[in-house]
């Protein structure tokens, strides 16, 4: 699978499979394409050629309704989080069930927030829960990353992406983000996650896929890898 | 949920209401359901049969020589009426900005009186529509030309002296302070520390300026003082629909061309183009410069001012009998009721008005918005057309489309309503538009990659971000539609405007002073609630 971006080649040649159950770090330099590996995955960047399987089905083959109920079991936590930021918490993270909620419930949780109390638990997950009601735009960096993680929490999905879910996040939150994250992945869906951080990958995934200028460089079971082999994908001496 | 979900919330917080925003929003109901109540009077079905005779022409307008040669010398007219009332307008604006900017008075108590004195003065000309300063123009100085030039100059030079004033102040004032320490006096430091940085928003302005001049001109005609609107309204008492049309896209065309052309500098002056490393000016900025001095200077001589008749003897007497007639101003008991009544029937139009058209911007600025990123054909097709369509609404000027609902409609509320409404949702359709290609895409992408219903998407990803400027700019152009009202008014579609020229008819001189305080009034009001308004949504 390669994606052109303008006159890049950002992937090229990129032939990954994720399994059930499997917890997959990504890792690779600034640049690498991480971020387009997982827009691909998730749908937002269309690959230029070749083709992407998500839990079993063809994304591209599917339209309308299917297509969304197939998206609603892909979560993703975004790298700049994409959240509106004039909403309330509990908006911004009520959106996550978006994928299977009919617009007009939508929309009228907008006057009358539906389901707060799995928001409310979600949010506690994350350290958040006394926040609820307050102006997403007026949280800090790190706490709108945690809304945005509990948004996939409340999507409860198959498939998560999480694209340095904890990057804004102390070592305390960091560890208990990522566990949750795996949660699905545990139950027999799957994590692919974007970490720069190597000890945190090899201690959270059990197999890191390394990128490099657009191509895949190293895949190997987690357990097989030390700290400094993944330093050398950064360019830095072992 | 339960499975992900272990620990039960610690705190639950109640959902606190904005009760100020919750305030404002209800209250923004009940006005726009009290001005629908004000509205249902009368459909006019007799009038259906010239609406058809009138759409019907709209393909065939009059093309003969003769007719065109007319319509080409008064959009002369016309653009001559725009350039001088605008060169007046920018003159009185730059006398008037010294006396409103803070630089002027420092920050003393006297200063702080002395700008509320001047803002509280400029208040009163921005308050009449240029149509009402015609119409008194008119019967001071009669049938000159100078009328179209004060009409426009006067009520624009109070404005422009505001905002002058305003974009003064907000230029930084380090080199200004520098200047004044070393010694240089306030004009001197003013012109080397203040002017050049604020010389491309005072530009910019002027130049949005003369774009609305040239629509106030038409609307001037309208009223009799000569130019295109005033063709239009001759075809239109004689009923001669093809003309009618034919002037209609004159003037739609002459607004057009007014609009591209003013945001082409203004766009040029935002980010003027310069070699790099050598001192050379702007070649478009520096031909649009000289082509407005040398139309000024035409313009001058095609409509033959002559600054004597300014201040002749009998423009003198008739300036004193009209003052000493007009004041006191009337207080009779029945003429304060029907100004109440009119009063209430202007604000009600100018709600509904804005109403209409705000709902028609929220539906069609989706459309409207060119897209980002790729998209299918059938997509930037519409997308055109809506653009289009929004152009050519607000080409039309508003009492144009006022005259042809007067056809169907009674006079009252809802003819003034609808016609404003189209006119503004040409305007507001706009602006919406280009908050939404503003807004970041992201957002809705990540939704639509959850699964979001596309409806849901635009609510939770576009919406909340594009809601705050889009209620502002209905604010404000809610402040702009009361003005216009007014004018619609005049033309006979009710309220304080139908009030005014009957008043005017039949030189009752008290009577129209009162009407025109309580224009001022009421414009002042809505200013002041809309600025309230503007504040609670921040
Ligand atoms: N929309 C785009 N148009 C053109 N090039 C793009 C676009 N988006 C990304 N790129 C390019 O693709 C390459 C990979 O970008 P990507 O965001 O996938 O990197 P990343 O591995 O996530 O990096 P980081 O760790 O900094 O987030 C970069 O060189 C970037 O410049
Ligand atoms: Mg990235």
């Amino acid at each position: 699978m390669t994606v052109r971006l303008g006159t890049a080649t950002v992937l090229d040649g990129v032939d990954l499979t994720v399994g059930a159950g499997e917890r997959v770090a990504l890792a690779g330099a600034s640049g690498a394409g991480k971020s387009t590996l997982l827009g691909v995955v998730n749908g937002t960047v269309p690959p230029s050629a070749g083709s992407v399987r998500v839990l079993g089905a063809d994304p591209a083959a599917l339209r309308g309704a299917a297509l969304r109920r197939l998206r609603a079991r892909v979560g993703t936590v975004h790298q700049h989080l994409e959240l509106a930021g004039a909403l309330r918490v509990v908006h911004e993270v009520n959106a996550g069930r978006l994928g299977s909620w009919p617009a007009l419930r939508a929309a009228w949780s907008l006057v009358r927030p539906q389901g707060v109390a799995d928001v409310v638990a979600a949010l506690a997950q994350v350290g958040l829960a006394d926040r609820v009601f307050d102006r997403t735009d007026a949280l800090s960096g790190g706490q709108r990353q945690r809304v945005a993680v509990a948004r996939v929490l409340v999507q409860q999905p198959d498939l998560v992406l999480a694209d340095e879910p904890a990057s804004a996040l102390d070592p305390v939150l960091t560890e208990r983000v990522l566990g949750l994250l795996a949660g699905p992945a545990g139950r027999g869906g799957a994590l692919l996650a974007a970490l720069h951080d190597p000890a945190l990958a090899l201690r959270h995934c059990d197999r890191v896929v390394g990128l490099a200028a657009g191509r895949v460089v190293l895949d190997a079971p987690a357990a097989a890898l030390t700290v400094a082999d993944l330093a050398g994908l950064y360019g830095t001496p072992a | 949920m339960t499975a992900l979900l272990e620990r039960p919330a610690a705190v639950a917080p109640r959902l606190r209401r904005d009760r100020r925003r919750w305030a404002w929003g209800l209250a923004a109901l009940a006005a726009v359901g009290w001005s629908v109540a004000g509205a249902l009077d009368g459909v006019n079905p007799a009038g259906a049969a010239q609406v058809g005779a009138f759409a019907a022409a709209a393909l065939s307008p009059a093309v003969d020589g003769a007719f065109l040669g007319v319509l080409a010398t008064a959009a002369l007219v016309t653009v001559a009426y725009a350039v001088l009332g605008t060169a007046l307008a920018v003159l009185l604006g730059a006398l008037g900005a010294g006396a409103a900017a803070r630089t002027t008075w420092g920050r003393r108590r006297l200063g702080r009186l002395g700008r509320l004195a001047t803002r509280g003065v400029l208040a009163v000309p921005r308050g009449l529509h240029e149509a009402v300063w015609g119409l008194l123009l008119v019967t001071v100085l009669g049938l000159d030309p100078w009328v179209g030039v004060l009409a426009i100059g006067l009520p624009y030079g109070a404005v422009t002296a505001t905002v002058f004033g305003a974009l003064l102040d907000e230029v930084p004032r380090g080199p200004y302070e520098a200047l004044r320490a070393a010694g240089a006096g306030r004009v001197a430091a003013a012109l080397y520390g203040l002017l050049p940085r604020a010389a491309g928003g005072l530009l910019s302005y002027a130049c949005y300026r003369l774009e609305c001049a040239v629509r106030s001109a038409v609307v001037l005609g309208l009223v009799g003082a000569g130019g295109l609107g005033y063709q239009l309204s001759l075809s239109f008492s004689s009923l001669r629909w093809p003309q009618v049309w034919s002037a209609v896209y004159a003037l739609a065309l002459l607004c057009l061309a007014a609009d591209v052309a003013g945001r082409a500098v203004r766009r040029r002056l935002a980010a003027p183009r310069r070699r790099a490393g050598v001192l050379s000016r702007d070649r478009v900025l520096t031909a649009a410069v000289l082509g407005t001095l040398a139309a000024g200077a035409w313009s001058w001589w095609f409509l033959a001012l002559s600054p004597a008749s300014l201040v002749s003897a009998r423009a003198r007497e008739q300036v004193g009998v009209v003052l000493r007639a007009a004041w006191p101003p009337s207080a009779d008991a029945d003429l304060l009721r029907s100004v109440a009544s009119a009063a209430v029937g202007t604000v009600q139009t100018s709600v509904l008005a804005i109403a209409l058209a705000s709902v028609g911007a929220v539906v069609v600025m989706g459309v409207a918005a060119r897209p980002a990123g790729r998209c299918p054909p059938g997509r930037r097709l519409a997308g055109v057309l809506v653009r289009l369509a929004l152009l050519l609404l607000r080409a039309v000027p508003a009492p144009v489309w006022a005259l042809v609902l007067l056809f169907v409609l009674l006079p009252g509320v809802l003819p003034g309503a609808v016609a404003l409404g189209v006119y503004t949702l040409g305007v507001l359709g706009r602006l919406a538009g280009e908050a939404v290609e503003e807004a970041d895409a992201g957002p809705r992408a990540a939704l639509g990659a959850l699964g979001a219903h596309p409806v849901a998407g635009w609510l939770y990803g576009v919406a909340p971000v594009v809601a705050g400027p889009v209620l502002a700019y209905a604010l404000h152009r809610w402040e702009v539609t009361v003005r216009d009202t007014l004018l619609v008014g005049l033309l006979g579609a009710g309220g304080l405007g139908a009030l005014l020229a009957s008043e005017l008819a039949t030189f009752d001189w008290p009577a129209v002073a009162t009407v025109l305080a309580a224009t001022v009034v009421l414009t002042l009001a809505v200013d002041l609630v809309g600025d309230r308004a503007r504040r609670a949504l921040r």
